[in-house]
């Protein structure tokens, strides 16, 4: 078979119906573009809603004693080396840090709350939000500070500000109350305020202190990039036989559920997008193929083969979709480009914190989804051309000449 | 008769239309020898053209049997059929019908890149025969670009090129004045008797019948009379 010959005759085919065809690239150019912005802005989504979640003192993977989590108390705590360093390759480590995290009460002169107080070495939390958050009057100076950092929102809540002090009560690790007055040292202002009423962070040494407890309660591991998890978890599992070692989708299961979600959400949006187009590519197909029947039957009556016809028809469709593809994947990324900064979400900011996002959108380009599309699309162009091609193939040289 | 072209033995061919038989062969036995040059002449519907689709194998009989070039064609599958239509014969067709998206010259080409000749050989071969049609000076015009009388000497080009064992008109002056008709015959003529090509054509046309060696007059799907030119 002249692959040559089968190219050439498709190739002028479309050019033969210009307008026709600019309009079904138009259209594919489009869609295609329609559906890879907005898996930019799914990902933006979907990684936003990662990140605050591993932001959220979560990491990556996070390790503590058995029956922690039903019972957070120091008695469920575990003996950190001095020296411990994660059994991980360094380089793909972006921090560790150890805390220790129980529930608490905070008494300030006019309101009393309940919390979790978090124990920290601050100069390891560049892993959590903390890093992040802009905090009034001072942050945390290390593990042997004995002030607090406490939410805006909680400020608001205690009715109390930076520099007067409040009241901590928790559970020491002989099971008896221990309370403890502390300076608040700052203020710190997350986005939204869920964080902020929650964790009033100390120095680490200091909250050990007051526990009578040389333990941690967790420590949480953020490694340079995500997917280095599922690589890492199982030699921390062998490593901390004694530990739960549990990941982010473990630990935040709604986020999870919502990152799978967005994978699932680009899916059916490509398939709703492309399915319509589809049809259109398969009337435009069989449109051409019934114009040209008569011009079919007799390249069938002069020797051309069957099959010849039916590639025939198979290129023309996928030359149509790969140009249309081309375009689109090209105004996708344009339209990303104009987006790239972020879209402000903060006129939405009580929905947009209940989805666990940050209040602003920024997209986020993953060129794998832009070959998947690339490879979706090309495939439904050859589907699309199955049934014009059949009827093609179908032309009776005879039939056809007698029209 | 074995070195007949073709060759038709008791050939039936029946079509319903709504439902009911059209007989348009009853029976026809029909030779055509080496360097005949044969007209198929009769009224409307009396079966010239089923003849010439059964011939070209276009069509198949109901009973008998039509044999060219030595292979009987009631034996072939669909894709052999297609394979001896390409091999064998040439065609040439009442309405031109060329490739509208090619030129003169990839028309004429088309069907030795279906043969897979390579690409030298073909430019050749192609330049060659439209220049024998004198048509050198139009290869690179699409049919849209040439007249009639052009357009069928391409499609006498696009038949002959490959030089088949038989090359099969259906009315091929049908859509060309009187003028045009007499070069396109003369040219015939020439390649029937200069090359000893086998033609055979279906016509109304007397003009057409007063150039062939014999003339085949049908009538109600039988031969009414075949006799050599005078």
């Amino acid at each position: 078979m002249s692959l040559r010959l089968v190219w050439q005759l498709s190739i002028r085919n479309i050019m033969r119906h210009r307008r026709r065809n600019l309009m079904l690239f138009a259209a594919i150019a489009v869609a295609v573009s329609g559906v890879t912005s907005l898996n930019t802005l799914i990902r933006g989504m979907q990684y936003g809603m990662m990140e605050s979640a591993v932001e959220n003192l979560t990491g990556h993977i996070k390790m503590h004693a058995p029956g922690y989590q039903d019972d957070p108390n120091i008695q469920r705590g575990f003996p950190i080396a001095d020296d411990f360093e994660p059994p991980v390759p360094p380089e793909d480590v972006m921090g560790w840090a150890p805390r220790i995290r129980i529930p608490a009460v905070i008494m300030s002169e006019r309101e009393t709350r309940g919390v979790q107080i978090v124990g920290v070495d601050p100069s390891r939390e560049d892993i959590s939000f903390l890093s992040a958050v802009p905090i009034s009057g001072e942050s945390l100076s290390g593990t042997d500070d004995g002030r607090v950092l406490i939410g805006a929102e909680l400020a608001i809540q205690l009715e109390t500000k930076v520099g007067r002090r409040i009241v901590l009560i928790t559970q020491g690790i002989d099971g008896r109350n221990r309370e403890k007055g502390y300076r608040i040292a700052g203020t710190y202002d997350a986005e939204g305020t869920t964080l902020e009423k929650v964790y009033v962070f100390t120095g680490l040494s200091s909250l050990q202190g007051l526990l009578n407890s040389e333990d941690v309660t967790e420590v949480s591991i953020r490694f340079t990039k995500e997917p280095k998890r599922v690589t890492f978890k199982g030699v921390l599992v062998g490593f901390f036989e004694d530990l739960l070692v549990m990941d982010w989708l473990e630990l935040e299961p709604m986020a999870a559920a919502m990152f799978i979600f967005a994978d699932a959400v680009i899916f059916i949006w490509f398939g709703l997008m492309m399915s319509a187009l589809t049809f259109g590519l398969i009337n435009t197909l069989i449109t051409s193929v019934m114009e040209r029947v008569r011009e079919l039957g007799m390249v069938r009556a002069l020797g051309m083969p069957k099959r010849m016809v039916l590639t025939q028809v198979v290129v023309e469709s996928t030359v149509i979709m790969a140009i249309g593809v081309i375009f689109g994947l090209f105004g996708g990324y344009l339209i990303y480009l104009s987006i790239a900064d972020g879209i402000d979400l903060g006129s939405y900011a009580a929905g947009v914190e209940m989805a666990g996002m940050s209040s602003k959108l920024v997209p986020v380009v993953v060129w794998d989804d832009f070959i998947l599309v690339a490879y979706l699309s090309m495939i439904l162009g050859v589907l699309a051309s199955l049934y014009p091609a059949w009827r093609a193939m179908k032309v009776q040289p005879l039939d056809a000449m007698r029209r | 008769m074995s070195s007949s072209v073709v060759v038709c033995e008791n050939v039936v061919r029946t079509y319903q239309q709504e439902s009911v038989p059209v007989h348009a062969l009853r029976g026809v036995d029909f030779v055509v020898g080496p360097g005949d040059f044969v007209s198929l002449s009769g009224p409307s519907g009396s079966g010239k053209s089923t003849l010439l689709n059964l011939i070209g194998g276009l069509d198949r009989p109901d009973e008998g049997e039509v044999t060219v070039g030595g292979v009987a064609l009631s034996g072939l599958s669909e894709t052999e059929m297609t394979e001896l239509r390409l091999r064998k014969i040439g065609f040439v067709f009442q309405a031109y019908n060329l490739i509208p998206v090619l030129s003169a010259q990839e028309n004429v080409e088309f069907i030795l890149q279906l043969q897979g000749v390579a690409q030298a050989e073909r430019q050749e071969r192609a330049e060659n025969a439209l220049e024998s049609l004198g048509l050198a000076d139009m290869r690179h015009r699409q049919p849209g670009e040439l007249s009639g009388g052009q357009q069928q000497r391409v499609a006498i080009a696009r038949a002959i090129v490959t030089n088949p064992v038989l090359l099969l008109a259906d009315e091929p002056t049908a859509n060309l004045d009187s003028s045009t008709t007499e070069d396109l015959l003369g040219l015939l003529k020439r390649l029937n008797e200069a090359a000893s090509m086998t033609i055979v054509t279906a016509t109304h046309d007397p003009i057409v019948m007063g150039y062939t060696k014999r003339q085949v007059h049908l009538r109600d799907g039988a031969i009414e009379r075949d006799a050599l030119a005078a």
